[in-house]
């Protein structure tokens, strides 16, 4: 019998070195749904409790993909008899404890060979990540309070990540991580204001997620990651920011405020920018009068407030140029001309006066001016299509007018004609 | 003086054309206090002619494939000389065409002219009227714009709609199952060669109908008809309609300079449908009246039961000089004259409403 237990202990290992497939009653193979006897008996159970994990099964991706209840419970579903099937000397381990659960789901999402099952390139280092995380760190100290694996992705009716019913998806995770993170009392704990999601949703992030429904605008994780979820420290911001605003943060590294920010430990982006309640930038921020962003480090007479004098004059005059030309071509086209070609230069100096803006973050009025007067060449070409368009406009009707002149003559000529002949 | 003299004794010694010249001179217009609806039909044919005449110089600059069609429409409107003035005329006075084919018909059914013998002129003034909308329709979709492109697919997708040969007609119209390059090839197919081709035959039967028939002086006006001096078509009518078409003219001068023809952007055939497709104004009747309907109507789907009705309607207005039997003896049906009323203010008021928004 112990040689047996041996033989048996032995032939587990070297499975589990192989990377062998689990139990086909735990885990079938992918694409088979995975209804067994725990489905079927909890699905008839009478307190809601236990019915309502198996009812949420026929959505779970886990089931979908041939993971059974005791994939994750253990346990022996192929028995009918609960006393069998639920049986701790079977593996039954039934409902896990929240610190337990990081690692149960690691179990298998852990296992780079066998999630290879599912998919080639399926991330495995989430649990690895978690550990890192101000959550795991926390959960390791005994905080029962802090997320889970569950606490974003749900225990059972677990979606896929790119299902955009699933908790995490891009336009739901913000209110995932807010059911706690909006909560300022729990938040208070933890020394975190717990503002940060309505702060976040006067964002333009938030505004081109939920408006233009644009995915790849960030989300909490995208700047704090998500199961390594940790606050980015101050010399990682412009890393973080810049990962997406590449130019900005080129720019910004060129500028004398990279240095001086760092001697201050001051934030890059954030400095000006705010962090969760990014709005859109506006020009007037530049200055260093009240409410002026650039005056919260510099005043008045100062090479800053000379800089920031000279950026927003040059941004100033190429804005007023560019509305004034814009409308314009509107005008010149509701009255019926084709300004196509208007519309491109007039596109040009939108795309040149955008490079101007990102030029502030040199803060150098020289390369600013550079963009600007790029901005000015190409709007003076739209004026100049613009001006064509007006003459021809004037010539179209001072033709119609004559036009209409040699009509009515003829008309009257033939009406004194018919007059003169029937008298 | 004498070269035309001797030219026309040429041409006459040849062709003995001296009876068709005593006809036009002997011919005569009766005048009576609705003698002004006699214009409506020339006022259709001088747009016919401008139609004609504009769609030629088009044709010129014009590509027919949807890679080039938006171009070339795009270069004749920016870069030709007067291109902007020929394509603005030929789409104005596409639709005052209409306009004016309607005027026509409704004031020769109201007065009731097409009471024997000139059913054949009310038929081919009919198949006229239909071939005028469907020069409406394929011309809609030549400039391949985003709004032309999704109105013929919306238009199109109707025909399928049709029992039995649905299918075969949708897949005729569109050249495929879907509006593609075919299609644009397929219309412009119809637009110059087809169309023009039956439009002139049956224009040129329908003039000659006129031409020998006369006139028609409606019912109780026959006695203010006889009592006034009848107009001697050529040249006193003729010099009348001349004043009519010089008008005409003005009016599409006004409307090409001062509202020239949008052109819109470019057909994105993997685009989403923009908001608010509509078809060409005088569609509007019918396609605010199909969207009106419920999906079902006693288990039949809404917009078949829909363009059933209007089929039905169609053919009952087609065939009123049979169905008004008192017309053929100079007493024409009350019923049929309250129906035109009803179908002339049906129409009226749909396209207004249409026009105004009222159906959003």
């Amino acid at each position: 019998m112990r040689n047996h237990s041996f033989l048996a202990l032995v032939l587990a290992l070297a499975a589990t070195v192989a990377g062998a497939a689990p139990p086909p009653n735990l885990v079938r193979p992918p694409g088979t749904h995975a209804e067994d006897t725990c489905t079927a008996c909890h699905m008839a159970l009478d307190d809601a409790r236990l019915r309502t994990p198996a009812k949420l099964t026929d959505n779970d991706i886990h089931h979908a993909q041939g993971v059974t209840c005791a994939g994750c419970h253990g346990g022996d579903p192929t028995s009918e008899d609960a006393a069998v099937a639920m049986n701790t000397a079977k593996g039954f381990k039934g409902k896990f404890s929240h610190q337990a659960i990081p690692e149960m789901c690691g179990s298998c999402h852990s296992d780079a060979s066998f999630m290879l099952r599912y998919a080639p390139n399926v991330p495995t280092d989430q649990l690895a990540q978690y550990r890192t995380s101000k959550h795991g760190q926390a959960l390791a100290k005994g905080d029962t309070n802090v997320a889970i694996c569950s606490s974003c992705h749900g225990a059972h009716g677990v979606l896929a990540v790119n299902d955009a019913r699933s908790t995490v998806y891009p336009t739901r995770i913000v209110d995932t991580c807010g059911r706690c993170h909006g909560d300022a009392v729990l938040m208070g704990h933890y020394g975190i204001k717990g503002n940060e999601i309505a702060e976040y949703k006067q964002s333009a992030h938030y505004a081109a997620l939920v408006t233009k429904n644009d995915l790849s605008a960030p989300t909490c994780k995208s700047c704090h990651g998500a199961h390594g979820a940790t606050p980015p420290g101050v010399s990682s911001v412009s890393n973080i920011c810049g990962t997406c605003h590449v130019t900005q943060r080129e720019r910004f590294d060129l500028s004398p405020h990279k240095d001086a920010f760092a001697a201050l430990s001051q934030p890059a982006c954030e400095s000006c920018h705010s962090n969760h309640a990014i709005v859109h930038p506006q020009d007037s921020w530049i200055g260093v009068g009240k409410d002026q962003t650039c005056g919260s480090c510099h005043s008045a007479g100062d090479s800053g407030a000379t800089a920031a004098t000279a950026i927003l004059a040059a941004l100033s005059g190429a804005s007023k140029g560019l509305g004034g030309t814009q409308q314009r071509v509107d005008r010149v086209q509701l009255a019926g001309m084709l300004m196509d070609e208007a519309e491109v230069k007039l596109e040009d100096a939108h795309q040149a006066f955008i490079m101007a803006q990102v030029e502030i973050h040199t803060v150098n009025p020289s390369r600013v001016e550079e963009k600007t007067k790029a901005v000015l060449a190409s709007t003076g070409a739209a004026e100049r299509l613009a001006a064509s368009a007006e003459t021809e406009i004037r010539y179209r009707r001072t033709g119609l007018f004559v036009s209409l002149v040699v009509i009515a003559l003829a008309m009257v000529t033939l009406i004194f004609k018919i007059r003169g002949m029937e008298r | 003086m004498r070269i035309f003299d001797r030219l026309w004794q040429a041409l006459d010694g040849r062709l003995e054309l001296a009876p068709l010249v005593d006809f036009a001179t002997h011919k005569v217009v009766p005048q009576h206090r609705h003698s002004w609806a006699y214009y409506f039909g020339g006022l259709t044919l001088f747009f016919f002619i401008v139609q004609v005449a504009t769609g030629i110089l088009l044709l010129l600059y014009y590509r027919p494939t949807s890679e080039a069609a938006f171009e070339s429409v795009q270069f004749i409107v920016t870069r030709v000389p007067f291109g902007w003035l020929i394509r603005s005329v030929h789409s104005w006075s596409a639709n005052l065409m209409v306009l004016a084919a309607f005027a026509h018909m409704f004031s020769v059914y109201l007065l009731g002219s097409y009471a024997k013998p000139r059913e054949l002129t009310w038929w081919s003034g009919f198949a006229l009227l239909v071939l005028a909308m469907g020069f409406g329709f394929s011309g809609y979709l030549l400039p391949w714009n985003e709004l032309a492109f999704f109105a013929t697919r919306v238009g199109t997708d109707m025909v399928s709609k049709v029992p039995l040969i649905g299918g075969w007609l949708l897949k005729f119209l569109r050249g495929g199952e879907e509006v593609t390059g075919a299609t644009l090839t397929r219309f412009f197919g119809f637009h110059v060669a087809v169309l023009p081709m039956i439009t002139t035959t049956l224009l040129a039967t329908h003039l000659a109908f006129i031409q020998r028939q006369g006139m028609h002086v409606p019912e109780g006006l026959e006695e203010e008809a006889a009592t006034r001096r009848p107009l001697r078509f050529a040249p006193n009518f003729m010099m009348r309609e001349g004043v009519v078409w010089l008008a005409g003219l003005a009016a599409l001068a006004a409307l090409a300079a001062f509202f020239p023809w949008e052109l819109g952007s470019k057909a994105d055939p993997f685009a989403s449908a923009p908001a608010g497709i509509k078809p060409e104004w005088y569609f509007l009747f019918m396609f605010e009246a199909l969207k009106l309907l419920p999906a079902h109507v006693l288990g039949i789907e809404g917009e078949l039961v829909g363009l059933g009705a209007f089929s039905l309607a169609g053919l009952v207005w087609f065939l009123v000089p049979v169905l008004d039997r008192g017309s053929r003896i100079g007493h024409r049906s009350r019923a049929f004259l309250a129906l035109g009323w009803l179908a002339l203010a049906y129409i009226v008021v749909f396209t207004l409403a249409s026009m105004a928004g009222a159906f959003k």
